[in-house]
């Protein structure tokens, strides 16, 4: 990895819950009674933990469609499993039964996949455009139909589910994060475990066929492990838009290197950009956190873009 | 040994024909004849019944058997990937110890190349690193796609010089517009037409002139015993 990105990421990673509306005293980090104590490792090094690994799941996942769907611009927001995730949420809220809805985030989202795998099992082995259209119909699909609950929903309603398609970083204790750390090391590993087959799909699926390679059942597994993992993380933070489709792009920019060889880079600082962004929706002196995904999008589109545009004149 | 028997799709008919290992052949035939689509059915990528690679149907193995049994190097490089090296690109076909990667750079002369990302490189450029990986991948049976379509013509003549080594490669199934490298390559022929075979054998009598008037209405001459085109 880059030193001269390495050591400001860290400091970024150390530094995260120091800053935020409260004000922490570092001698009464050691105090268990104290309100810094109970601020500190209760919400923020949580939620820290659970940007990191969320911004992690994201990039991963989105380097794993792009490569897969041999599609710069797909990632699993584009294939209807956020949306999936979304409506179902919403429907839970409108159900009162809130308290449920990571459950109906999940099984939104793993529904969606099951319906995806249902449909495309007609198509051939490597005939992802088609997957990838199919799910772009899903998502407008869903669109619709979370418009038609909108439509029906009292103002509160409505406004919970705005809140939640915002997506949001809020947990408290270490439970949420616990679990969304173990679930992006699976998907790490999952990834890693492929990454020689996964370095034969960057050639072309013809290649990969001669070599051996069963693509349809590689693509399968990869696409599933990827689809649980992101199900899992908008269950718990709702749709965090733009990390999985900037992020690869930033680091094969920055790196040069083949995708296969970035899996542990987009990891890290995936997780990084997350808790960047967090900690600046934390800090800018707002009555309430601004939303996550709002922040992701005003950092990262600029950026992107510039990227882009330099790319472009020194091609 | 290789066999198709009876093949039957929408481009091709009544295809059959055996070719034992270490035995060559060379394709030719029209644009749209069926060339590709015949290469693609007999190494699996297009599935089908009705070929068998060392008594294996390709389109149904995979792992090491099926990467042994046959191998189809496509007239252009196609690469997904922006930033993969052409040195990377040759490792993933390093399954053979028959071949060095640097040992073929320098056989090809692309040596200064194998740094470079595969998918800045020139079409002719990419086409050696083709041939280079069919001869790292050493299949039972390769079969090469106009290898020789993108290259100048010294390099045409290197890249026969390398074809025409028995030792190169098992056996090789060769799909050319390049008649002089058929014929000079002197393996049998098999000329499709309009999805049929309408010549499977011997190469000295397909090149004889009678012959060459009749699949080629003329437009090709044996002259000082080389194959011309005659525009």
């Amino acid at each position: 990895m880059k030193p001269i990105i390495l050591i400001p990421s860290l400091l970024i990673l150390i530094l995260a819950p120091f800053f935020g509306q409260a004000s922490i005293d570092l001698m009464d980090l050691s105090d268990k009674t104290s309100m810094s104590y109970q601020i500190f490792w209760e919400l923020r090094v949580p939620r820290i933990l659970l940007a990191f690994a969320v911004g992690a799941i994201l990039s991963l996942s989105g380097l794993i469609f792009q490569t897969l769907f041999r599609n710069p611009m797909s990632t699993p927001f584009t294939l209807g499993v956020a949306s999936g995730a979304t409506l179902f949420t919403a429907i839970a809220i409108m159900l009162g039964l809130t308290l449920f809805s990571p459950l109906f985030a999940f099984m939104g989202a793993t529904l969606t996949i099951i319906l995806l795998f249902i449909i495309t099992a007609r198509f051939d082995s490597d005939d992802n455009a088609s997957l990838l259209l199919v799910g772009i119909a899903l998502s407008f699909f869903y669109s619709a139909a979370l418009l038609v609950l909108f439509f029906l929903s009292s103002l509160q309603e409505s406004y919970e589910i705005v809140r939640f398609t915002m997506g949001s970083l809020d947990i408290v204790g270490f439970d949420n994060a616990a679990l969304m750390s173990v679930v992006a090391l699976l998907l790490l590993l999952l990834i890693y475990h492929y990454r020689y087959e996964l370095r034969i799909l960057l050639t072309s699926y013809a290649f990969a066929h001669l070599k051996g390679i069963r693509v349809k059942q590689l693509n399968t597994i990869l696409l599933l492990g990827v689809s649980i993992a992101v199900g899992v993380a908008v269950s718990i933070t709702g749709p965090i838009g733009f990390v999985g489709l900037i992020i690869p792009h930033i680091l094969k920019t920055i790196y040069a290197k083949s995708a296969d060889r970035l899996i542990f880079p987009i990891f890290f600082y995936g997780g990084i950009f997350l808790v960047l962004c967090d900690t600046i929706a934390r800090n800018l002196g707002t009555s309430s956190d601004v939303p996550i995904g709002v922040v992701t999008s005003f950092l990262g589109a600029p950026f992107f873009i510039y990227l882009i545009m330099n790319r472009k004149r020194r091609a | 040994m290789l066999e198709i028997k009876n093949y039957n799709s929408d481009i091709l008919h009544d295809i059959s024909f055996q070719l034992l290992r270490g035995e060559n052949l060379i394709i030719l035939g029209a644009n749209g004849a069926g060339k590709t689509t015949l290469a693609k059915v007999l190494c699996g990528l297009i599935k089908s019944n009705s070929v068998e690679i060392n008594g294996q149907n390709p389109s149904k193995i995979y792992g090491k058997a099926r990467s042994q049994n046959i191998n189809y190097i496509p007239p252009t490089l196609e690469i997904f990937d922006e930033f993969m090296t052409a040195r990377e690109f040759l490792a993933l076909s390093q399954l053979s110890n028959s071949f060095q990667i640097d040992q073929l750079l320098t056989l090809l002369k692309i040596e200064h190349l194998s740094e470079s990302f595969c998918r800045e490189l020139s079409s002719g450029e990419s086409g050696l690193l083709l041939i280079a990986s069919a001869l790292l991948h050493q299949a039972d049976y390769t079969i090469l796609d106009e290898p020789t379509s993108n290259l100048d013509p010294m390099r045409i003549r290197e890249v026969f010089k390398l074809l025409s080594d028995p030792d190169i490669l098992e056996s090789r199934i060769i799909i050319t517009h390049n008649l002089d490298l058929a014929y000079k390559l002197g393996y049998d022929i098999l000329y499709l037409q309009d999805g049929t075979i309408a010549y499977g054998g011997d190469n000295q009598r397909f090149f004889e002139s009678d012959s060459l008037n009749h699949y080629f209405d003329g437009s090709v001459k044996k002259i000082e015993n080389n194959i011309v085109v005659a525009l």
